[in-house]
């Protein structure tokens, strides 16, 4: 049997507003019932890549397939896709059940099966009994599950997410995040899922695209784009990564050894590098240790010293910002998970920061 | 405090002023409506409501009356489509030539209402249609138009652009998306702008003058005329029904546009 071809499908999808290119040459292809995220920061061109998904702008050149087909010459109207837009555009003249209702008596549903769809999708997003209020009488996370369920109520092919959840408060956010995970496991709709916020990316998906600029920088599931990042705009935008610039001295196998302002650092090197090459290290915050001045740490690689300049206490973590004077003026973050049981370091404190090779990820220079 | 409060006194002094040197005319009019004499006066002498009876059976404001309703209706049912159209078009999409439209529509405004009203009377009597009564109302949509236009548009700069695509995406074709989003979505506008256009054709002189002749006075034209004979207080009782009219429009307006609460959701 023949493998069915990928839901959707870019082929060189590139997409210009004049001069400026929003998209540049994208390519990827996401399969049945997985939900991938973009993720990049603000201008990237995550917004256009779906509107033109959708259907709303069509690409200058490339080609969009949806179950193998190409959809160039089909409307918006004609496409199973389900959206739920950046600021949710629900019919703010029409109640939230009306809002459900919308999609299925356009799709002409049978008449009959209409009030019981929006009776199920309403309960799939825990509004049951809200179905006649309007849309300014709802809070935010409601509307925003009013969207949701007005974007699935018509069991569409693919479902189209531009950053419902950035204009809700860090924690009704976060419980979106994990309500939505349950909507999507319950129903298994193929999603697309465009943010900015890399936690919300890291929760909710089988698959991350990092874009910048309109160019597709990396595609990998979470864990192995938060443990190998293809590039230093990859690393540098998944967790907190402190930057280090270099000259190439000696490479040996993956390891690389290069020199930092008065320092020399071993890192992990993805690629071949050349001596006297100009490279760049990231290390994660999470991956340093932080010990008070007298301890020697043992089995770590690269050990430095440096003065504590900044402590920002986030409840479960402390952030630790340390300059450290063999690295010039680049600072290193560095967490620490379980702040109530170690030794608290306070600003202007002397520490000794350490990490392993592996760690140090080492890419060329931008 | 004293500072405050003095400085209130002082606005509000300035508000009542301002509110009684407007409705003067009004209180005037309204009560010299009531007089039991033959000249209207003011203070009024008694009260009666003789002059409303008599209104009742001057045949000539009452046909008046009905012509301008008709000419009335006449402007508002064209202004609603043409208007709500053509300020969607202008605010919608990208038309060629766009700004020079925009300065063509509001055209009519710009130009005196003299002007108007002498080449709307020289082209309608070549085409044949001056003395008509309907052409009045097209005219008083004309000049009007803008009125209409600046409402609707208020309304679509109001409403989010991404609700149309929304339609389209819920599965609806252009045209039925229209109707069923972008259209209800604007009817704050196009309710404020018909009622509008419908007092505003309601109380037009000028353009009347010059487009009516005996057969087809409207109201105020035939006020104008009998004010040049002999001023009695009847006109005092045709300019309260009109001023009760306005009022109804108001009030109208503010309960059909009260659904404006509604249309808001942010
Ligand atoms: N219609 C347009 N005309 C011209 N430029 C456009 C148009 N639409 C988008 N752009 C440009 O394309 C780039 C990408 O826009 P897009 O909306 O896709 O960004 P985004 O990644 O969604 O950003 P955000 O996270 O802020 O929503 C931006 O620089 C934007 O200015
Ligand atoms: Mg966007």
């Amino acid at each position: 049997m023949e493998n069915s071809p990928p839901l959707v499908e870019l082929i060189d999808v590139s997409k210009r507003f004049g001069r400026f290119i929003a998209v540049d040459n994208a390519n990827f292809s996401l399969a049945k019932g997985s939900v991938l995220t973009i993720l990049g920061p603000s201008g990237c061109g995550k917004t256009t890549l779906l509107r033109m998904i959708a259907g709303f702008e069509s690409p200058t050149s490339g080609e969009i397939r949806i179950n193998g087909e190409p959809v160039q010459a089909v409307p918006p109207y004609r496409r199973s896709i389900g959206m739920v837009f950046q600021n949710l555009a629900l019919f703010p003249h029409m109640t939230a059940g009306e809002n459900v209702t919308y999609p299925l008596k356009m799709r002409r549903f049978p008449p009959q099966d209409i009030p019981e769809l929006v009776e199920r999708y309403l309960g799939i997003v825990r509004l049951t009994g809200m179905k006649d209020r309007r849309i300014h009488e709802l809070s935010g996370g409601q509307q925003q599950r009013v969207a949701i369920a007005r974007a699935l109520s018509f069991n569409p092919d693919l479902l189209l997410l531009d950053e419902p959840l950035s204009a809700l408060d860090k924690k009704l956010r976060e419980e979106m995040q994990l309500e939505f995970r349950r909507i999507q496991q319950k129903i298994g709709v193929t999603t697309i899922n465009v943010t900015h916020d890399q936690r919300e990316a890291l929760v909710m998906s089988d698959e991350i695209i990092v874009m910048a600029d309109g160019a597709i920088q990396q595609s990998a599931d979470p864990v192995s784009l938060y443990r190998h990042p293809s590039n230093m705009f990859v690393a540098s935008f998944i967790g907190l990564t402190s930057l280090v610039k270099g000259t190439v001295v000696q490479t040996e196998g993956t390891t690389v050894e290069f020199n930092v302002d008065s320092t020399i650092l071993c890192g992990n090197a993805g690629s071949r590098f050349e001596v006297g090459q100009s490279v760049e290290g990231a290390i994660r915050a999470e991956q340093v240790r932080i010990h008070p001045e007298q301890t020697r740490p043992e089995e770590m690689d690269n050990v430095l010293e440096g003065v504590v300049s900044e402590q920002i206490f986030e409840g479960d973590r402390m952030v630790y910002q340390v300059q450290c004077p063999s690295l010039g003026s680049t600072p290193i973050f560095v967490f620490d998970h379980d702040p109530t049981h170690h030794v608290l370091h306070r600003k202007g404190d002397s520490v000794v920061l350490s990490w392993n090779v592996r760690d140090l990820l080492v890419y060329p220079c931008r | 405090m004293t500072g405050t409060r003095s400085k209130s006194f002082v606005l509000w002094a300035i508000v009542w002023f301002d509110l009684i040197l407007l409705s003067l005319p009004t209180i005037i009019i309204i009560g010299a409506s009531f007089t039991t004499g033959d000249i209207v006066q003011f203070p009024p002498e008694g009260f009666s409501l003789k002059w409303y009876g008599k209104l009742w059976l001057l045949d000539d404001f009452k046909a008046a009356f009905f012509r301008t309703l008709y000419v009335s209706l006449i402007c508002t049912a064209v202004s609603i489509p043409a208007g709500t159209l053509a300020a969607i078009g202008l605010a919608r999409y990208r038309i060629h030539f766009q700004t020079s439209l925009q300065v063509y529509l509001l055209l009519p405004f710009t130009i005196p209402l003299v002007v108007s009203g002498l080449g709307m009377m020289i082209f309608f009597g070549d085409i044949r249609i001056l003395g008509q009564l309907w052409p009045v109302g097209i005219s008083l949509c004309i000049i009007n138009l803008p009125f209409m236009i600046w409402a609707v548009s208020a309304s679509v700069n109001g409403l989010d652009y991404q609700l149309e695509n929304a339609a389209a995406n819920c599965g609806a074709p252009p045209l039925q998306g229209f109707l069923t989003v972008t259209l209800p979505g604007v009817m704050p506008g196009v309710i404020t702008g018909a009622l509008l256009m419908f007092i505003l054709a309601f109380n037009e002189f000028l353009v009347s003058l010059f487009l009516t002749d005996a057969r087809t006075v409207t109201l105020p034209v035939s006020i104008y005329n009998s004010i040049r004979s002999v001023i009695t207080p009847d006109l005092a009782a045709v300019s309260v029904v009109y001023i009760v009219i306005a009022f109804i429009a108001v009030l109208l307006l503010d309960k059909l546009v009260g659904l404006e609460l509604f249309l808001k959701s942010k």
